[in-house]
């Protein structure tokens, strides 16, 4: 293991027991994963997959039953081993009684941050994220939008390496969840690590670059979002494409569909569709597109799913 | 102490305090203290009649006289009795709550994020509560013995020290909190736990009587045993009025052996929830 990954973890497994009645129950089954420093990465899965499990144990929140993780080269469990870590969890619950302003300066000195850089990082990170005029209102008093933007700015009190995000965007509207991700851009591009815990599948593709899909407490499949999404084929689409040509066109295609008037035809490789090209314009047919067949993060999720 | 350990320190302590702040826990606390340091002031009127002898008018009735020594030994002995049995109770109420928040889920994840120790962590909030109830309990103490020496001009310290005694009885009952809420994690079960053992610990109290009425050597052992691991509340309660009344320790053994039930509790806690899954 080196510190040139913000997050690696080997062979990392959590089993719940119960006593009465005796019972166990995997939540997490010997996770590898490394995330190099620097880049976004997507943790995806469906409820009771175990991801949030996964990021307790790297948080030490939880203990792991078997296998070991390490963040920037050093063992989670030890608390140093946490000071680069900004991290906003899914069901916070904020202290009620504190203000904005209260709960950053609080969370910023348990991550060793002296009062003087207090002071100064708590009104620019209120700005940062849009809740200037709210910094002296207890907590109690905010909308659940709110909460996960002060959640989010209390994850960067520090100006940590790496940011853990378990569902940043819950409830938080369409224009919030833009600058959302235009501060957590902005991050990337200063070479923060970070790390998304999230159901929004479109928000993932938008903004990570890697990602994992964990079931049953397992890697299922894991990957650049670019790899991942790549789909195999070429789709090639026309308009008026006669009864006899149509026929001779399906007999090689993968797939036929018709989209506002037009039929698009999916070919499994290049050689195929080209020679549909040719035989569409010895016909001339005018080709409305030629694209390389891709999937969305979804359909790679929800097939990635269906097939365990 | 390395700075970050003492920045960390001092958050969590001031956070205990910003909570029982806003749980009305410490106004309510210090509002009863004044109100009791009021009494003092404007309604109990102490004349000095001839020397050493005085009378008390309370609400326009005036008492017989008495030696003024024992006068205000009398009343400071009342005023502690007062502070280590109800204020005990209303001390451990109070803070039976601040302890188990800590362990809400979705507040201790975030917690547990920062780097620090979960030691330092159930350290801060121990500490923070027992200050919480150290000011208000010095502020009441202090404030009726200045009272009393202002008015009067007797400034026995037995008084104060029988506040360090209540003090430390309620760090003892503190340690129980802290474990039952490790455990459990509910104020409900914290709050009847640590009652529970104050009225054990007032049962065992009578364990010269209670061992008579048992039959068999085993049980007589049992109650015995049972007497020396649990806090000595009763008999340590005798000890601080006997300091209110300017005597001194006569028996240390109920001090430290009811220390060591404090430290067995608060080493099981830490290590309790140093192992637990959040």
């Amino acid at each position: 293991m080196t510190d040139a990954y913000a997050i690696e973890t080997e062979g990392l497994t959590k089993v719940f027991r119960t006593r009465f009645p005796a019972r166990e129950f995997k939540a997490v089954d010997a996770i590898s994963l490394r995330v190099p420093r620097g880049t976004t990465f997507g943790l995806l899965g469906p409820n009771g997959a175990g991801k949030t499990t996964f990021v307790k144990m790297l948080l030490s929140a939880t203990h792991p039953s078997a296998g070991r993780a390490k963040l920037f080269g050093q063992d989670c469990r030890v608390p140093e081993a946490r000071r680069p870590i900004g991290y906003l969890p899914e069901n916070h619950r904020f202290p009620t009684y504190m203000t904005g302003a209260n709960m950053l300066d609080f969370y910023g000195a348990l991550s060793g941050l002296e009062s003087t850089a207090r002071r100064r990082r708590i009104p620019e990170l209120l700005a940062l994220v849009g809740l200037e005029k709210w910094g002296g209102t207890r907590l109690g008093k905010y909308s659940k939008g709110m909460l996960q933007r002060v959640g989010l700015a209390q994850a960067m009190m520090h100006s940590p390496d790496l940011l853990i995000l378990d569902e940043p965007s819950d409830g938080v509207d369409p224009i919030g969840r833009r600058e959302i991700r235009d501060i957590l851009q902005a991050l990337e591009q200063k070479g923060v690590t970070i790390f998304l815990n999230s159901h929004l599948l479109v928000e993932v593709e938008l903004f990570c670059r890697e990602v994992a899909i964990i079931q049953n407490g397992r890697v299922a499949l894991e990957g650049t979002v670019k790899e991942l999404t790549a789909g195999s084929g070429y789709r090639v689409e026309a308009e008026g494409v006669p009864e006899a040509l149509q026929t001779e066109l399906r007999a090689t295609a993968r797939s036929v569909a018709a989209r506002d008037g037009a039929l698009q035809f999916l070919f499994a490789g290049r050689g195929e569709a080209n020679r549909a090209i040719d035989l569409l314009r010895s016909q001339q047919i005018e080709v409305e597109s030629v694209q390389r067949a891709t999937s969305t993060l979804e359909e790679v999720f929800v097939r990635t799913i269906n097939a365990k | 102490m390395p700075s970050n350990l003492l920045t960390a320190t001092i958050a969590l302590v001031a956070d205990t305090f910003r909570e029982a702040l806003a749980r009305k826990i410490f106004w309510g606390f210090l509002l009863c203290s004044t109100a009791f340091i009021l009494f003092f002031i404007f309604i109990m009127k102490i004349d000095v009649v001839a020397g050493a002898l005085a009378t008390v008018t309370i609400f326009g009735r005036t008492n017989d006289t008495q030696e003024i020594g024992q006068l205000v030994k009398n009343v400071q002995r009342g005023l502690g009795g007062f502070l280590y049995t109800v204020g005990m109770f209303l001390a451990v109420f109070a803070s039976a709550g601040l302890i188990s928040a800590v362990f809400e889920p979705g507040r201790i994840e975030l917690l547990l994020s920062k780097p620090v120790a979960r030691v330092h962590i159930l350290l801060g909030r121990y500490l923070g509560n027992l200050l919480v109830i150290a000011i208000n309990l010095f502020y009441l103490v202090v404030g009726v013995w200045l009272v009393f020496g202002i008015k009067v001009g007797i400034w026995g310290i037995g008084f104060l020290w029988s506040a360090v005694v209540t003090l430390f009885v309620f760090s003892v009952l503190l340690t129980i909190i802290l474990l039952i809420g490790v455990i459990w994690e509910s104020t409900a079960v914290t709050v009847l736990g640590t009652f529970g053992i104050m009225i054990l610990s007032g049962v065992l109290s009578t364990h010269t009587q209670l061992i008579k009425l048992l039959s068999s050597e085993t049980s007589r052992n049992v109650v015995r045993t049972l007497y020396y691991i649990f806090p000595k509340t009763v008999d340590i309660g005798k000890i601080a009025g006997e300091l209110s009344a300017g005597g001194g320790v006569g028996d240390w053994m109920p001090i430290w052996t009811t220390a060591l039930f404090g430290l067995t509790m608060l080493s099981l806690s830490i290590y309790i929830f140093a192992r637990r899954n959040f």
